[in-house]
């Protein structure tokens, strides 16, 4: 703890004069007052009798909070445990919230957690022997809150959060003092006997102050605070009944191996009193056994009754040694009650972390969540309003404000998209026909450069891993696309297969060198031939030529249903393509679409979103899509499971629905004659069709043809629903 | 927070002997050897290399910024290696990157360029 030369903190909106080396628990008790709601004050950080919130950070010690001028000091509300702090974020999906807690880290040989006789001892030796040795001690600031593989110890400071990187653990932590269970321990105004010492060296008054070593019967007391204490002769079983403003407990002491616990099966060494055996104290008969959740004897003994007679389990039904001191306090009275259960003292039960409550920001010190990665496009997208969201891997525009509109400017005028998240690859050689022949089921070897071709990916059981454009540019050269977040996973794939038959292909990803712009809409033909692309490629055509002074690879494909031409670029160039292109589109209406757009506008194609609508055993067969199989080719992955699984019943089918009124959530159950049957995968109200579409999967055979979806009657549909016949994105 | 500039080169994908052997053009090259076949020539504007099916692109998806190797380290969860100069490739601030590590003791931090913000923002 950093010690300040004294001052005021506030305590429940009232100040509270403190001195050099107060902690927030004894400011508070020298000022009259108690820091938490009754119970046993150890402040030595075991039990959670001081808990409160300190500058707003809930369930501190405030035994082990050094007190400074101007902290704010809150005392839990008795009874219940404060609610934890919610952090006021309008929007996650916007902003990753801030990292607030630096995270250091230390390389030791050993590390030494407490700093009292036995550890200084156990650090000397090992200095001895020439090893790196440091010290954690809570009084020296480093509270040690969690012992990890690795093996790492997590530890509080005053300047961040500290891991530990030690070969060897000592844990020196000492000895907790008893806490009494009998009536009346939920008073203010009881100490251990170490307290008592500590308070009295600060000059804190504790009025009369009695001390009691055994005997205990009950304590009493008025307005919460303990007035007298009883005590029986252990001889003649006289009670005698003593005033006290104060009394201090010596019970005995417990091994304070909850750290020691926690290891496990981290090796480390225990010494001192942490490792000594101790009596247990006499097994409780009435009063809170456990303050932190408020256990009674009298509920250990409920659960016992019901058949609980484990400590695991009983701790689990009584809910003691479960709060925020983890049975620092309780334990030992808990383990006497069971011993005197059953004659057999059971052994501690594992500690978890961690030991001390810890912040939110303190356990994720800087740690993040998983990097997704923008677009060059990204700050036009946020200049233009989108509301963003992470897809895929990559921060992408969700829409616009008007995903409607977006929709009707691609079905009617001209849109352009952001697609620079789809997976690109390069991938040349002497064998890269082959290589292509046997990694996709469709034929690779009739695709002409200049040409290209729709196919699908599948692993060696059939199912679809993902689905892309072969395009070819030469003899020995050719272009791949994935979907956005699988290119990575594909050049694995396809490196791997390289490797396996031995072929001479190398293979570049191009996915983060290269952007993509979608034109789509009836009017996309007319808008690049303003950007100077004089001939537009005809369907599944590509070529490559500059698009507003851009040099692109225009490939004519369509995912809307719409004409439609990808232009991939460098993406050091793709602000000025976006720009150019919503410049010279102006009086066609251009305006962007964003994902929402796009998938209603797939939808009503029909088209498979890979990973949204397939699941991991999808077969292409189960997706209507055998016409991108070529059974007669003599070898492609996945071909010995598909003409396995083609002489299995059809018992799955991907299909279309159709129902009047909204869309209903993806995901919905879809059923039929009392049952679930299925479920959609993508769900859409069309603007031009007036009717809530929908693809999903059937599961019960034989198929029926009308279902409930949503509580509606919905019938299946054929698909494409839009423009079944193609000439829209041919056009 | 650094300030990740876009990288401009040559990216390569050949045989491995090949690149070896290759020459580059251009003034101040920095080649990093990404893998044995795969090569981010750092300012090169072009090569001659001896393999007919080698696949060479500009390369503009790199990002990167010169910072005291001390800096690069405390964001590592893994060691750097000791032999100078090295290419280190990983996890860095769990950001997927590289670190080219100079004679000198600096070190270039880069990353695709698609991750340069999130990279940068994990640097403050």
């Amino acid at each position: 703890m950093s010690i300040s030369p004294g001052g005021r903190i506030v305590v429940d909106g009232s100040p509270v004069t403190f001195e050099a080396g107060d902690s927030v628990a004894v400011a508070i008790l020298r000022g009259g007052e108690v820091p938490g709601r009754g119970g046993t004050l150890c402040l030595a950080g075991d039990c959670g009798n001081c808990l409160a919130q300190v500058d707003g950070v809930a369930y501190l010690r405030t035994c082990q909070t050094a007190a400074r001028p101007g902290l704010r000091v809150a005392r839990h509300p008795a009874g219940v445990m404060p609610a934890l702090p919610v952090a006021a974020v309008t929007d996650l999906t916007s902003t990753p919230l801030p990292a607030t807690v630096a995270l250091h880290h230390l390389e030791t040989d050993v590390a030494v957690i407490g700093g009292g006789s036995s550890g200084r001892a156990a650090a000397a030796e090992a200095e001895r022997t020439g090893k790196s040795v440091r010290v954690l001690d809570a009084h020296d600031g480093d509270e040690v809150v969690a012992i990890y593989a690795g093996p790492t110890i997590v530890v509080r400071t005053d300047h961040g959060m500290l891991h530990v990187h030690a070969h060897e653990i000592v844990v020196a932590t000492g000895a907790a003092e008893i806490h009494p269970v009998v009536p009346g321990n939920r008073l203010a105004g009881i100490v251990t006997a170490r307290a008592a010492e500590k308070l009295r060296a600060a000059g804190v008054d504790m009025g009369r102050l009695v001390p009691v070593n055994g005997d205990l019967v009950r304590f009493e007391g008025e307005d919460g605070h303990v007035r007298s204490v009883v005590t029986q002769d252990a001889t003649t079983g006289a009670q005698t009944t003593t005033p006290a403003d104060t009394v201090a407990v010596g019970l005995g002491l417990a091994p304070r191996d909850l750290l020691a616990r926690m290891a496990d099966p981290v090796p480390v060494i225990v010494v001192g009193d942490a490792a000594t055996d101790q009596p247990l104290p006499p097994p409780p008969t009435e009063g809170v056994i456990c303050g932190c959740m408020g256990t009674t004897v009298a509920d250990l003994v409920d659960a016992w009754d019901r058949g609980y007679t484990e400590l695991e389990l009983l701790k689990r039904s009584s809910q003691a040694c479960l709060g925020p001191c983890q049975g620092g306090a309780c334990l030992p009275n808990v383990r006497s009650w069971i011993a005197a259960k059953t004659g057999q003292v059971p052994d501690p039960f594992t500690a978890r972390p961690a030991s001390r409550q810890i912040t939110l920001a303190e356990a994720s010190a800087e740690t993040y969540v998983d990097a997704f990665r923008k677009t060059p496009l990204h700050d036009e997208h946020l200049a233009a309003g989108a509301r963003m969201d992470r897809f895929g891997g990559w921060w992408r525009p969700w829409h616009y404000g008007d995903a409607v509109s977006e929709y009707w400017a691609v079905r009617e005028g001209v849109s352009i998209g952001d697609v620079s998240t789809l997976g690109k690859l390069v991938v040349s050689g002497p064998d890269v026909v082959e290589l292509l022949e046997r990694l996709y089921p469709c034929t690779v070897s009739d695709i002409k450069p200049g040409r290209s071709r729709y196919a699908l990916l599948l692993n060696e059981r059939g199912h679809v891993m993902d689905d892309g454009m072969i395009l070819r540019d030469s003899e020995m050269r050719f272009v791949l696309s994935f979907t956005s977040g699988s290119a990575a996973n594909a050049e694995m794939w396809i490196r791997d297969w390289i490797d396996v038959w031995g072929l001479r292909v190398h293979v570049l990803d191009r996915t983060m060198s290269l952007a993509a712009i979608n034109v789509t809409g009836p009017l996309a033909s007319a808008l690049l031939q303003r950007a100077g692309l004089a001939d537009t490629p005809r369907f599944l055509g590509h070529v490559r030529a500059d698009v507003a002074g851009v040099p692109c690879h225009v490939m004519r494909l369509s995912f809307t249903g719409e004409a439609a031409f990808e232009l991939h670029h460098p993406v050091d160039r793709s602000i000025e393509l976006w720009r150019a292109l919503l410049a010279l589109g102006d009086d066609m209406g251009v305006r962007p679409h964003g994902l929402q757009a796009l998938f209603g506008l797939r939808l009503e194609k029909g088209h498979v979103i890979v990973g949204m609508d397939t699941e991991l055993d999808t077969t292409p067969r189960r997706l209507g899509m055998d016409w991108a199989v070529r059974m007669e080719k003599p070898r492609f992955i996945g071909r010995a499971s598909l003409e396995r699984t083609a002489k299995l019943p059809d018992d799955r089918r991907w299909v279309g629905f159709t129902m009047p009124g909204p869309a209903p959530v993806e995901g919905a159950p879809i059923w039929a004659g009392g049952e679930v049957v299925g479920n959609v995968t993508g769900s859409w109200e069309s603007p031009l069709l007036g009717r809530a579409l929908m693809l999903g999967w059937l599961r019960r055979t034989p198929f029926p043809t009308e279902v409930e979806i949503d509580g509606r009657a919905a019938v299946v549909t054929p698909t494409p629903f839009y423009d079944p016949e193609g000439h829209r994105a041919r056009a | 927070m650094p300030e990740l500039d876009r990288l401009h080169g040559l990216r390569v994908v050949a045989d491995p002997d090949a690149l070896d052997a290759a020459r580059w053009q251009g003034g101040d090259i920095t080649v990093l050897r990404l893998a044995p076949d795969d090569v981010f020539a750092i300012a090169a504007t072009g090569v001659d290399i001896d393999d007919e099916h080698a696949i060479v692109e500009s390369e503009p998806g790199f990002a990167g910024a010169w910072l005291p190797v001390e800096t690069v380290a405390h964001h590592l969860e893994w060691p750097l290696p000791t032999e100078r100069p090295a290419l280190a490739q990983g996890a860095i601030a769990q950001v997927p990157a590289r670190v080219w590590l100079r004679d000198d003791g600096d070190a270039l931090l880069i990353t695709a360029a698609a991750y340069a913000d999130e990279l940068a923002s994990r640097f403050r």
